[in-house]
Parts: structure tokens; sequence; C-alpha cells
């Protein structure tokens, strides 16, 4: 599989120490490994030679780096016994889409666990998970997930799209008494950004601006982020665009302070469009603004099929810069009042 | 089943005393049940005391018992106080789990419960996750899954055994196997012996489950050998569910036969301590006495307690 030829996808030039995104993820667990001997990861094949496409390789600490079966539903289940017994476990999966195989502890344990005992358990799990399409890898190999699981009372969903976020996210993650699910596109593993040295943490629902403009907002997760900032620097569009960095909790003032000033709203996700959080972003608006829709909002998602695997239609199934670039443009260029809430 | 030279009479005693406990919180169930204080559906451990009983004689606080949704004779076998459970099944907020659980989800860090499931099977991986701890953390103690026959026919049985066994865990397989799942016997839902399944991950015990002697002496050569060796064992219990499933029914289905005298753990029990001459009748009086006020004393509790305030739910 040739991932070299898109693996490394526009990315953020910025001063300071420059790491990979990968590499940001590696130094954030092999620093908490270091900071807590609590700390330590599991999931299948998480111990080979390839240490989950380099992110866990090399860590100080190789004796809390274990290997698992493949037996994602009970090993989520050990996983949780584990974080309340006492340790601090980060869960694996190389991808997202093995996570359904573990669907019943995640969505009736782990999601549940904190709740159902009044608050008072302690819940300190992290699962990660690679997301994102491959090279004709076809529906079971291509999939984001993040509005399915974000649907989930009780689990925290986090989404970094910059280096620098990945490290500071994951730490936080690592720290929180209570499940995170962090999930890390596979497109973004190669970008390089400015990532400090030291440990920091980056709290879960404070989304940030990549790009400040008056006349549309975009709002968009992950890899979407960094292909909606592509097409804004490309085509010098005049956008707010926000990362909001955790799918769940969302920052629902940065959206909406915004949007309540240009007046025009485009989710970018890179997920399935019904139920998800595109539409999450605009029923929030629709509630909390809708005077500020007058100019329109609309989302830009996977279409509702699974993934198909022939290049000419993964492809167009995923959605680019350039095809961000054009609606954003459409977008911007209608006049506020025509063609309301389309 | 009668070793008496292996089992001191204070031993015996506590077995009996905890056995009664569970048997008098399930008759005080059946008696209010109907008038729905209790807004939860319970699945009454009645003919079952002997197994959980049995097992937790040979484990310390810090020991981890992951339990299913059959939960009252395991949690109060393990430690949990009898009050907080009450409060649990009557829905107030001094409840083990504060109210947020009901009778399935009970929740008691302090003696080892750190929570329960009522998803059949998934608990099973969540007591080798507690034997992981144990092992990564260099502490001693062991870890217990108990599951029905049930929980046999799921995929997580067979993962959890594989993965405890190659990481060499220090966690107990207990199937209390009351031979239904739900109304089904278990010829119609499990196809092999589960012990033999077991048996190719490590070694295996049995016990009869109407026999809390039988299971002491059983769990205490398994729980030994955890202990020396830090690696996983499975004891086998059969025993008799006398109830329906959920609820306070009692159990009519054709094929099963239950003598509530012959079958009846606690009478087996008495029978034994008296026969050995291991206590008097009245000690074994007094041992009632004293739980029955204890229970008295846990309902009045109970009742006295504050519902949840309902704007915890408010966003």
């Amino acid at each position: 599989m040739p991932w070299s030829r898109f693996e490394k996808q526009w990315s953020i030039q910025e001063e300071g120490r420059i790491l990979s995104y990968k590499d940001a993820l590696r130094e954030a667990i092999d620093q908490a490994m270091c900071l807590d001997p609590k700390v330590f990861a599991i999931g299948l094949d998480a111990d080979d030679c390839y240490g989950v496409y380099g992110s866990m390789l090399n860590l100080s600490h190789p004796e809390r780096v274990l290997g698992t079966p493949i037996s994602e539903n009970a090993m989520t289940g050990v996983a949780l016994g584990a974080a309340l017994t006492g340790m601090r476990p980060i869960h694996i999966h190389m991808r997202v889409d093995f996570l359904p195989v573990a669907m019943d502890q995640i969505t009736n344990y782990v999601s549940k666990w904190k709740a159902m005992f009044g608050g008072k358990p302690k819940v300190p799990l992290v699962i990660r998970a690679v997301v994102g399409r491959g090279w004709g890898c076809g529906a079971q190999h291509s999939q984001t997930l993040h509005g399915m699981f974000a649907h989930l009372p009780g689990l925290s969903v986090v989404t970094p799209a910059t280096p620098r976020d990945a490290k500071g996210l994951l730490l936080q993650a690592i720290a929180l008494d209570e499940p995170v699910l962090f999930l890390e596109h596979r497109w973004l593993y190669k970008n390089e950004g400015a990532v400090p040295e030291e440990m920091y943490t980056i709290p879960l629902g404070k989304g940030q601006y990549l790009r400040r403009g008056d006349s549309l907002t975009i709002v968009a997760p992950s890899l979407a982020a960094i292909h909606s900032l592509q097409a804004c620097e490309e085509h010098d569009l005049d956008v707010d665009l926000i990362d909001p960095r955790t799918i769940k909790p969302l920052d629902r003032e940065l959206i909406l302070d915004s949007v309540r000033r240009t007046g025009r709203l485009l989710v970018v996700d890179y997920d399935s469009p019904v139920c998800g959080f595109a539409s999450e972003v605009l029923a929030l608006v629709a509630e909390e603004a809708p005077e500020a829709l007058l100019a329109g909002a609309q989302k830009m998602t996977f279409p509702d099929v699974p993934m198909p695997a022939s290049g000419v239609l993964e492809r167009r199934y995923y959605p680019d810069p350039d095809r961000i670039a054009a609606k954003a443009k459409a977008m911007i260029s209608r006049v506020k009042g025509e063609g309301a809430l389309v | 089943m009668m070793e008496n030279a292996q089992i001191k009479p204070a031993e015996g005693l506590d077995l009996y005393e905890r056995m009664l406990r569970i048997r008098l919180l399930s008759e005080h169930i059946l008696e209010v049940y109907r008038d729905d204080v209790m807004e939860t559906p319970v699945h009454l451990t009645l003919g079952q005391e002997a197994v959980a009983v049995g097992v937790c004689a040979h484990l310390r606080d810090e020991d981890v018992l992951s339990l299913g949704h059959r939960t009252h004779a395991g949690a109060l076998a393990k430690g949990l106080p009898l009050k907080s459970l009450l409060a649990e099944l009557y829905g107030r907020s001094t409840g083990c789990s504060g109210s947020y659980g009901g009778s399935m989800h009970v929740y008691d860090p302090e003696h080892g419960i750190h929570g329960s499931s009522a998803i059949v099977g998934g608990n099973i991986a969540l007591g080798v996750g507690a034997a992981l701890s144990f092992k990564l953390q260099s502490k001693e103690g062991v870890a217990v899954s108990m599951f029905g026959d049930g929980a046999c026919d799921a995929g997580v049985f067979w993962e959890s055994m594989n993965y405890a066994a190659l990481a060499g865990l220090p966690v107990l397989f207990l199937l209390e196997d009351n031979q239904l799942s739900n109304v089904m016997p278990k010829s119609k839902h499990l196809y092999p012996d589960p012990r033999a399944i077991a048996a190719n991950f490590m070694p295996t015990y049995f016990a009869d489950g109407t026999d809390a002697i039988s299971v002491f002496l059983s769990a205490k050569e398994a729980i030994s050998e955890i202990r020396r060796t830090g690696r996983p064992a499975f004891l086998h219990c059969p025993t008799k569910r006398w109830m329906k499933h959920q609820g306070v029914e009692e159990e009519d289905l054709p094929f099963i036969h239950i003598d509530r005298e012959k079958d009846c753990p606690i009478q087996k029990l008495e029978s034994f301590l008296l026969g050995a001459r291991m206590a008097t009748p009245g000690e074994l009086k007094q041992v009632r006495a004293h739980l029955e006020e204890e229970l008295e004393a846990a309902i009045h509790y109970a009742r006295q307690s504050p519902y949840p305030p309902v704007q915890a739910l408010e966003v």
C-alpha cells in the first residue's frame, strides 16, 4: 500500500520545535508513562515491531505495552476492569473499524459505568483508534464513526487535527478519571507542526480558530479542519474556521459566537451524514441562534453509503480542499436572505 | 460432602450467617415487592446462596468480585452492607449506587465490588481486568468473575479465559450454574460442558452448588492455587434457581425439579453443623435473631432515606 504517496497532508507552517503528529502522540504516551507508573498501553499488535504506525515505538517503558489476542470486546472489558482497580489504561486500536467488535463493552459498560453507580467510580480509560480511509481498503477499513460514538452519553470523543493538539489532548485524556475515545486520523500522522517539549494539557470542550474571517463559519474536526484551512489559504477565503478539537464535549459558544457574526455556516465532517456531528452542529445553531441562519447552513460529509474500494469512487467519497473551497465560495457569494435554510 | 475435619466451627457458623442474611433479604423482597416499593427488577438468589458464600469465605476485602445481574448473594457475601443494598433497592440516594443502579448494578469498592453488569457475560472480562491490575501493580489479590451458565454461550467467556491464561492472571472463573438461561434449559443453549472448555485453559474444580461446605472446600483449593501460582482457575458449581429468572414468582418449569427441603443450602448446612456438633440449635437461633434485627434496622434505614433529587437530570 503506497502510504507515502498521500500520507503527508498540507500542514500549518509554524515555528518552534517541529514534530510529527505521530511523534507528538508518542511523546505524550512516553511522558505519561514516565510520570505515572499506572499508565499502560494495551491493544492488538500494540507491542509489535511497528508500534502502532510508529506512535508507540521506543517507549521508555516497553514492559507497560501489552499485546492482546483478537478479542476486542473482552479486552475492552479487561481495560475497564483495570481502570476501575487503580490503573490508567490506554487501549489502542489500529483501525476504528475494530471498535464495533467491542460495542457491547463500549456502549453498555465503559460509557455507562460512572453514571450507573451514582457518579462514584473513577474510569481513567483512554481508547485510542485510528480513523480514515486507506487505499482501496473498502467499507470495513475506511470509517470514521466519531458521530456514532458521540451519541453515547458518558463518553467523550476527541479528534485532534494538529500535532500540538494530539499531544495536549492525549495527555489530558490520560489524566481524566473518565472514559475518553481518542480518534486519530491516519492521514495526519506525518503532518508536522510546533509541539512544546514539556508536558501540557488541552482541556476537552475547547475549540480553536484556525483562521479568522467574517463571511462564513466553517466548523471542521480532524483532517477536515486541515483540508478546510488549506482550502481557505489557497483560495484566500474570508472564513472563520473553527476546529472543535473534541466532538464531545462540544465548544458550543465558540460556534454560536462565530455564526452570529458571519451569518453563514458550513460544517465539513468526514463522517456519515445521518444523525452525525454535522447534523448536531446545525441543530445547535437552529436551537440557539436561528436568526443567524438566514444566509444558509450546510453540511459537507460522506455520502450515506459505505465506502467503495475503487480509487475513482473513493476519491469522490471523501471531500477534499478543492470541493470545500467551491462550496465555501458558493455560500459566501449568496446574498443574505436568499435561499435561506438550504 | 461433610468433611468436618476441614472446616472449623467458626467458619461453618460464618457461612451460615452469610447465607441466612441473603435468604432473609430475599424473603423481605418477596413480602413487599408486589407493592412496587422497590421499582427495580430483582433476580433473586433463593436456593443459590451457597455458591457466593462458599467462595467469598476465602476472599479478603481487597480481592475483587465481578458480578452479573443476579447480584444480591454475591454482593452481601463479599461484604456489601445490607442497608446500602436495601436503600438501592428502595431507590434511595443512600443506596450503594446512589439509586442510579438498582438491583442489577451494585457498587462497593471498599469490599472489592467495582460494579456489576446486566448484559450477560461482559462482567467476566472486568474480573480479568482487575486481575491484570493486581499483576501490573505487583499486588497480592485474587479477582473472581462470577457468572451463570447463560454467560458460557457468549464469546466474551472464551476471550476472557484465553487472555487470562495467556497473560497468567490471578482470576477465578466462578460458574454458578443454575442450568437455566431465563427459561431455557442448558441443553438448549450450551452444547459443550463448560468445564471441559475451561480445562483447555486452566485447572478446573467442581462443587455442589447447593452445599456450602462443598463450595467452601473446593473454593479453598482453587483460590489457594490461584494465590500460589498467580494463574487462573475455574470452579463449576451446579445449583438450583428456585424463582423465575426475574421477580417474585416461583419457578414452575416442567423440567426443573426442586425439593425445597432437600435442595436448600441453609437447611443442609444446619443439619451438618448440628450433626457434627459444630453448633447448637441455640447458637443457630441466636444468629437468626441477630440477622432479623439487622434486617429490620436496614429496612428502616432505607425507608427513611431520601430519594435522589430530580434536579440532577436538568441540563
